[in-house]
Formats: C-alpha cells, sequence, structure tokens
C-alpha cells in the first residue's frame, strides 16, 4: 500500500511540477537556513572531553586585586600566575596535572632545504598528553624531571612530522627552535580538538599546535608566552626570574581527580595554599578559587557565542515561516484535486486511506525538500568558511549525525506541514464534487 | 468600497488559506524586522571610521632564526632600507590597531589612583607613527626622535610624554585643553606628559567597550610581537607587499618574513559580524521570497477556482480594473492583518532577542519600514495572478454555463 501511495504521490507530484517545486522548495530553503546554522552550533558545542567530563577540572585561583574583581569567568582570572602553577604542581593528590601554556618560535633544520618557519608551540608539563589523552604515533612524552630541569626534547604533532620528516619515524633526529638545537622524542597521533578546550582563551577554534616541549625550559630559554596574559596592576619585572615570580597571570592549569574524595582533598590543598599566600600578603581578595569541568569551562568561556544562538533560533523561525508556507501550498494542491478525491471516496475509498495517502504525499516532499536542504546546508556552511577566513573550517561541516538530522528535520516539517490539508481534503464532502461533474 | 462585504464573504470560505497567508506575513516581519535592525547595527559598527589608512597599510613580521639576534639594530636597519622605498610614504615599528591583539592598561587623570581606571590600549611607537598610521594630529605634536626610549619586556619602560586620542583627551579633560596635563598609569605616581592629540585610533580591539581609547608611548620595544608597519602611497600597497618580502629576505634571509595588508587583518576581525551581516541578509532575502511565492500560489488557485465567477462578472459589465482591483483588495486586507499580528510578534520576538543575546532594541521606524515593504511585495505579489484574472474573457468562460 505504502509502495502505491508513493507512487500516487510521485505522480501527482508531476501532475502539478510548479506547485510541487515551489513546495520542495519552501521546505528545502527552510531546512538549509535551519541546518546551517544547527550545524554551526552542534560543532561548536562539542566537547572533546566528554568521557573525560567527570574527572579533569580546569583550576582558577582568585589572585586578583583588592579593588575591582577580574573579567574572567565567576570573576577570577581564567589563567594562574607562573609561581602559583609552580607551587599547585608541587601537590601529589592529582592523579596528574598540566601547567602550560602557548608559545612560538622559529623553526629550522641543519643541512635542510626547507626554509625556515614559524611553529606554534605548547610549552607543558608532561601530563598534557595522558591527561588530554593524546596518543603517540612514534616516540614517547618527556621524562619527570624535564618538568623541572631543562631537556632539549620536543614532542611533534603528526602533522609537523609529516612536514619535516615526511611522515617517517623521526624520533632521535635533530630540530631548531630560535637556534637552539632539541631532539625529537615523540610523534603524536593525529588530535585536533575543536572547540579547542584545553586552551579556549587564546582563540576557541585555532588548531592544536604543531610541537610541544617541557616545562622545565622557561629559566634557559627566557619564554615568555605568546598567549594572553593579564595582570591587575603594572609590575614592571627587572629581570627574567623577576618576571617568572611577578603576579602576571600566563599560564593554564588542568587537574586530573578520579574521584570525590580525591577532589576534596585537593580543595583542601587550594585552600590552603591560598591561606599560606594570604599570609604573606598575597592574595588580597576573599578567599575563591574554582575547578570546572570540560562542559563547564566551554560554557563559561562562552564558545557558542551569543550571535550564534540567536542565529539558530532566527533559523528556526525561517523553518517555521517555510512549513506555514507549504502549508498553505498543500491545502491548495489538495483542495484543486478535490473532484477526483470525491470519484475515488465514492468508489469506497476510506477517510483513512485518503487522508494517509495524502500525507504521505507531502512526505515525499519533505524527502525532496530534505535533500535540497542539505545541499542549500553544504552550500551555506562553505560561504560561512569562507566568511570566516578560514577561522571556521573544522567547525563548518556536516557529519552524518547532521545529515540525517537534515532529514528527519525536513520529514517533519513536510508530514506538520499536510497534517491539516489532508485532514481537510479527506473530510471534505465527496457528493458536492461528484454532482459538478 | 462596495466591494469590502462580497470580498468578506468569499474570504469566509477560504479562512484557512487565508489565515496562513497572514500569519506567513506575520511571522516574516517578526523576524525579518529584527534581522535589519541587527545587520544595521553591525554594518555601522564595522564601517565606522578607524582613524588609520587601512586601506594603504601593510604590516612586515620579522622571526629571526639564530638565537641572539639583535632585534633592535634590526629594527632599525630595516626601517632605513623601508623608508628609502620610493612606495613607501612613512613606517614604524609597533604593533598594528584593529587585529585582535594588543595590550591596554587603565589609565588615570590623577596620580596614585587605584579604582576607577579608563581602560586604554598601549602603543610603543617610534617619532614616524602618525604619518606611518595615517592619523590626523589634531592638536600639540609628534615626538621627536631623541625622545624615542628603548626598553625590552624585563626592562623598565615608562615615559614623561604621551600622545592620545582626542576621545581620551575629551573623557579626562572634558572642556578643558588636554594638552601639557598629565596622565598616569592606575596606581602609579609618574606623570606623562600630554604632548599631542591624535583625531581617532580605535585600538586593537574595535568591538570592545574601550575601543578608541588609545595612547602612545615614545619606546622602541625589543620584542617580537612588534611590526613593521608601513604606509604605502595611493595605489601601490599590494605591490609593496611582495616589495617588502624581497626587500627584507635581501637585507637579512635569515628570519622568517610575514607581510599583510592591514585591511585583510581588520577584515579577520570582523569576520564574525560580517558573517552575521551576511547570513541574516540572506534569511530577509529568501524569507521575502518565499512568502512572495506562497502568495503567488494561493492568489493563481483563488483566480483558477473563480474562473466562472469573474467571467459572469465580466459579462454583467464589470471591467478588467474593478476584478483586478479585487484581487488586490482581498490581498490587502489579509496582509493587514497579518502585518497588524506581525507588529506584535516583532516585538515579543525582540524582547527575546534582547534580553537572551544582547541584541539591539527594535525602534518602531524598522518595523514600520519593514512592514510597508512586506505590504508592497504582497501587493506585487498579488498583481501579476490578478492581472491574469482580468484577462479572463466573458465569452470563454460564460459559454459552459
Amino acid at each position: 500500500m505504502l509502495a502505491y501511495y508513493m507512487v500516487l504521490a510521485l505522480r501527482s507530484l508531476q501532475r502539478t511540477p510548479i506547485l510541487s517545486a515551489l513546495m520542495v522548495a519552501a521546505i528545502a530553503v527552510g531546512v538549509g537556513a535551519a541546518m546551517t546554522t544547527l550545524t554551526l552550533n552542534y560543532m561548536m558545542s562539542r566537547n572533546a572531553l566528554a568521557h573525560k567530563d567527570d574527572v579533569l577540572y580546569a583550576v582558577q585561583l582568585d589572585s586578583w586585586g583588592p579593588d575591582e574583581s577580574a573579567e574572567g569567568p565567576y570573576q577570577m582570572p581564567d589563567q594562574l600566575s607562573y609561581r602559583d602553577a609552580k607551587a599547585l604542581l608541587r601537590s601529589d593528590i592529582p592523579q596528574r596535572q598540566v601547567a602550560m601554556h602557548r608559545w612560538g618560535a622559529t623553526l629550522t633544520r641543519e643541512n635542510s632545504e626547507q626554509s625556515p618557519l614559524q611553529a606554534e608551540i605548547r610549552v607543558s608539563t608532561r601530563d598534557f598528553f595522558p591527561l588530554f589523552d593524546i596518543p603517540f604515533l612514534y616516540g614517547n612524552r618527556w621524562e619527570q624531571s624535564a618538568d623541572e630541569s631543562p631537556a632539549r626534547q620536543v614532542v611533534l604533532s603528526q602533522a609537523m612530522n609529516e612536514r619535516l620528516f615526511n611522515g617517517d619515524n623521526s624520533v632521535g633526529q635533530p630540530v631548531n627552535l630560535n637556534g637552539e638545537v632539541f631532539t625529537v622524542i615523540g610523534v603524536l597521533k593525529h588530535w585536533n580538538p575543536s572547540p579547542k578546550v584545553y586552551d579556549l582563551i587564546n582563540g576557541a577554534f585555532k588548531d592544536s599546535e604543531a610541537l610541544y616541549i617541557p616545562f622545565g625550559l622557561h629559566h634557559q630559554l627566557q619564554i615568555y608566552t605568546w598567549g594572553n596574559y593579564d595582570a591587575w596592576w603594572n609590575e614592571i619585572p627587572k629581570n627574567y626570574q623577576d618576571f617568572l615570580n611577578s603576579h602576571l597571570v600566563w599560564t593554564q592549569y588542568w587537574v586530573e581527580l578520579k574521584d570525590a574524595e580525591q577532589k576534596k582533598a585537593y580543595e583542601h590543598f587550594l585552600t590552603a595554599y591560598i591561606k599560606q599566600q594570604k599570609a604573606e600578603g598575597l592574595y588580597p581578595r576573599p578567599l575563591k578559587f574554582r575547578l570546572s569541568r570540560p562542559s563547564e569551562w566551554l560554557r563559561v568561556n562562552e564558545v557558542l557565542a551569543d550571535d550564534d544562538r540567536m542565529l539558530g533560533w532566527l533559523a528556526l523561525a525561517f523553518l517555521l515561516v517555510c512549513v506555514i508556507n507549504a502549508t498553505a501550498l498543500l491545502l491548495v494542491k489538495f483542495l484543486r484535486k478535490a473532484p477526483e478525491m470525491g470519484i475515488r471516496r465514492a468508489l469506497g475509498a476510506s477517510r483513512n486511506a485518503v487522508f494517509s495517502q495524502h500525507l504521505i504525499e507531502s512526505g515525499c516532499i519533505g524527502l525532496l525538500g530534505g535533500i535540497g536542504g542539505i545541499l542549500l546546508a553544504i552550500v551555506g556552511l562553505a560561504r560561512l568558511r569562507q566568511l570566516q577566513m578560514g577561522s571556521l573550517d573544522q567547525i563548518a561541516s556536516m557529519d552524518w549525525v547532521m545529515m540525517s538530522a537534515a532529514i528527519v528535520l525536513a520529514l517533519i516539517a513536510s508530514i506538520l506541514a499536510g497534517l491539516y490539508p489532508a485532514w481537510r481534503i479527506s473530510h471534505s464532502s465527496s457528493s458536492a464534487y461528484l454532482k459538478t461533474q | 468600497m462596495l466591494e469590502l462585504r462580497p470580498i468578506l464573504s468569499a474570504l469566509w470560505r477560504h479562512k484557512v488559506s487565508a489565515l496562513l497567508i497572514a500569519l506567513q506575513l506575520g511571522l516574516t516581519l517578526a523576524v525579518i524586522s529584527n534581522a535589519a535592525v541587527i545587520v544595521q547595527e553591525r554594518i555601522q559598527q564595522v564601517t565606522r571610521p578607524t582613524g588609520v589608512a587601512v586601506a594603504d597599510i601593510v604590516t612586515a613580521h620579522i622571526a629571526p632564526v639564530a638565537k641572539d639576534y639583535d632585534l633592535l639594530q634590526a629594527f632599525r636597519l630595516d626601517l632605513a632600507m623601508i623608508r628609502a622605498l620610493p612606495e613607501v610614504v612613512a613606517a614604524t615599528v609597533s604593533r598594528a590597531p584593529l587585529t585582535g591583539s594588543g595590550s591596554s592598561s587603565g589609565v588615570q587623570a590623577e596620580p596614585n589612583r587605584e579604582v576607577g581606571a579608563t581602560p586604554a590600549a598601549i602603543f610603543m611607537v617610534d617619532e614616524h607613527f602618525i604619518d606611518a598610521l595615517g592619523m590626523q594630529l589634531v592638536a600639540g605634536r609628534t615626538f621627536a626622535a631623541e625622545e624615542i626610549g628603548e626598553a625590552s619586556e624585563t626592562t623598565s619602560w615608562r615615559s614623561n610624554t604621551v600622545i592620545i586620542t582626542q576621545q581620551l583627551a575629551d573623557k579626562f579633560f572634558a572642556n578643558t585643553q588636554a594638552l601639557g596635563k598629565a596622565i598616569y598609569f592606575s596606581g602609579e605616581d609618574n606623570p606623562m606628559e600630554v604632548v599631542g592629540i591624535v583625531a581617532r585610533n580605535l585600538g586593537p580591539w574595535p568591538n570592545s567597550t574601550r575601543a578608541g581609547n588609545a595612547i602612545f608611548l615614545p619606546i622602541l620595544m625589543d620584542t617580537q610581537k612588534h611590526d613593521f608597519i608601513v604606509r604605502a602611497a595611493p595605489g601601490q600597497r599590494d605591490g609593496l607587499v611582495k616589495l617588502l618580502e624581497e626587500k627584507l629576505a635581501e637585507r637579512d634571509s635569515e628570519r622568517v618574513i610575514t607581510v599583510k595588508t592591514l585591511e585583510e587583518q581588520k577584515n579577520r576581525y570582523y569576520a564574525g559580524d560580517n558573517t552575521l551581516i551576511t547570513m541574516l541578509s540572506g534569511v530577509v532575502g529568501l524569507l521575502t521570497f518565499i512568502v512572495a511565492l506562497g502568495i503567488i500560489g494561493l492568489t493563481v488557485f483563488w483566480v483558477a477556482q473563480r474562473q466562472k465567477q469573474i467571467g459572469v462578472r465580466r459579462a454583467l459589465g464589470a471591467n478588467r480594473s474593478t476584478i483586478c482591483r479585487y484581487f488586490l483588495l482581498e490581498n490587502l486586507m489579509i496582509a493587514t492583518t497579518g502585518i497588524s499580528f506581525g507588529v506584535a510578534a516583532a516585538q515579543i520576538f525582540n524582547h527575546f532577542l534582547v534580553s537572551a543575546f544582547n541584541q539591539p532594541p527594535l525602534p518602531p521606524a524598522t518595523v514600520a519600514s519593514c512592514a510597508l515593504a512586506l505590504v508592497l511585495i504582497s501587493l506585487v505579489a498579488a498583481l501579476i495572478p490578478s492581472l491574469r484574472a482580468a484577462n479572463i474573457s466573458p465569452a470563454t468562460v460564460t459559454r459552459s454555463l
């Protein structure tokens, strides 16, 4: 029966090609607009650390000045000072912990034809890789000692390894960063979460870094962060050591706490730490810190901006207008066939049969509209990538979930649009039409 | 006017279709008037004057390969080379505005004050910066060459003189002459004498509340964060991008050289706003189009359905314009119903957008002009089938009676 109704539906669509095309177009445009913005919202809401959401925490300490609160999430700075980070690293409570920041350097290789390039680098403690679940292709991370004392070792991203070494196992190979020789000790497998949940402060949709170096190198290389930094008073350091000891915040800090007990212990530790700082005359504000799960961290850093959410709502309103439009057109189309229905009813077709036949016809329009909608959404997303000048390349693309969502949305939209017209035609009096024949 | 009653009774027979069209028009008005006001606001934001010669400026960044590189020396030699190029009007080394990255600090009009600081962007520049950025000096003087100090990230870099934007001067010294007065970094007592005022500079973050507050300090900074800011002679910009890449590499090839136009960086900064403008304009256009198609579809159907009646009316003496007017009036009544519903819906929708997503409030003028536009569009859409109705010949239709 279903197959027969579908044949009937297609035949009926062919009979009024312009009207049918209008309806398919209305659904396609509505679904296309909705899916473009919904895809964007959906991709921006992803959490690459969802599987560790109940054990990972971003750490914030309120080290700000007495007069005004910081502008970060929860009115606290979103990063720690290097000094605080070094102090927290001494705790043995967390399973794992990471202090890190953004950096960059000029990368060259001896006896290489490749021209020098500027590379994005993450300076981090060694737990970075297991804490964020980053798989290695070759080699391994650095030893514990490298987080304390300088070791010129580097871990490459898969893409950088391909660029420099054609994807070969490069462990043991030298590369130069700002003229200093480093040894490759590991190569990561492809890993590029977007939104970049582990560093939302320096661009939530930036690519992962190309190189990773140990946290123990600051003194030797005089590393200044390439990321955001902030301070509540204009402290001017006199030398590099002074800079490291300053109250400037530029270090990001994450911990992995396996259960509530460990979390509680860590909270006690942080409270004690801040109290001790207060005793030394620092931390003038009321005692405050915050441990945020990855999902919370994404939310409070407003990765999904107001503009994006608003676009989502507008697109749904748009789809609603398209559905109403399709309803009006379907009503016209079905009522045009009323005389024919009169005959079918007279020949014994039940109201239900007429109703379901017309609903299936609307569904067919929805299916065609859904396919059109996917194509339009793909065009819309391509335009979006172009408008964003490359900054949303990873975000503005449809995966199969969104493709199926598009079809489902189109079917729901068209069936909603078809409900009233189908009911109307199945309940119109057939005798009136028969008389005029 | 006599036609209103027959139109109403005819409409009553098609009340659902008529209501659907009215509903569509109303919702469309709600969506497009809100979209229009957002687009308007963003266009204003993106196109407002920046205070600098965006179209002529090129920035160049150098990242040395060697480990003990004398960056200050390189800055000096490169600048001398760049300034000698015939395509170049002026050049300086600093951080370019409008790029989304820079530094800012709290500034006060009185010493030793901690609270209530005005956040301002800080630019460290040499004596050529006004020319290089194409800014306008409205009072005082620019820096002298001997005034320019040297500093690095770990040396003290306070200065005794400063140049500020007009906006900041107005804020600090409302009705008085700002020249010769001193400003201070928040909580400090080191006075910086205002020696010059530039008309405008939006600073690194044009979308932030601190946009337009900027101070310029006479300091040559030893940092890789600084770029050469080069203003090209009119029409020479694109050529200069290539030329700078070549010339900088020629002077010292052991560094990574990145040359960009300021226009591209500004567009990148505004990418989100430009995306919103384009997407919303697209929504407005498509929605209007869809609604127009819906009206055409429905009017065509009504005309087809009432062919016989039209024929009879024509045979009884109604002329073409009467028939045409009938359908237009009918459409106008539907549109008015829809629009009045839409005006209310637009306000409700706007209330939601303002409170939930920080969007601008909807002025009545915008709703009114969108409503007028929609009524006109719906009339034009109805005109096409109405004209066809008017052309129905009484003879062909009445023949079958």
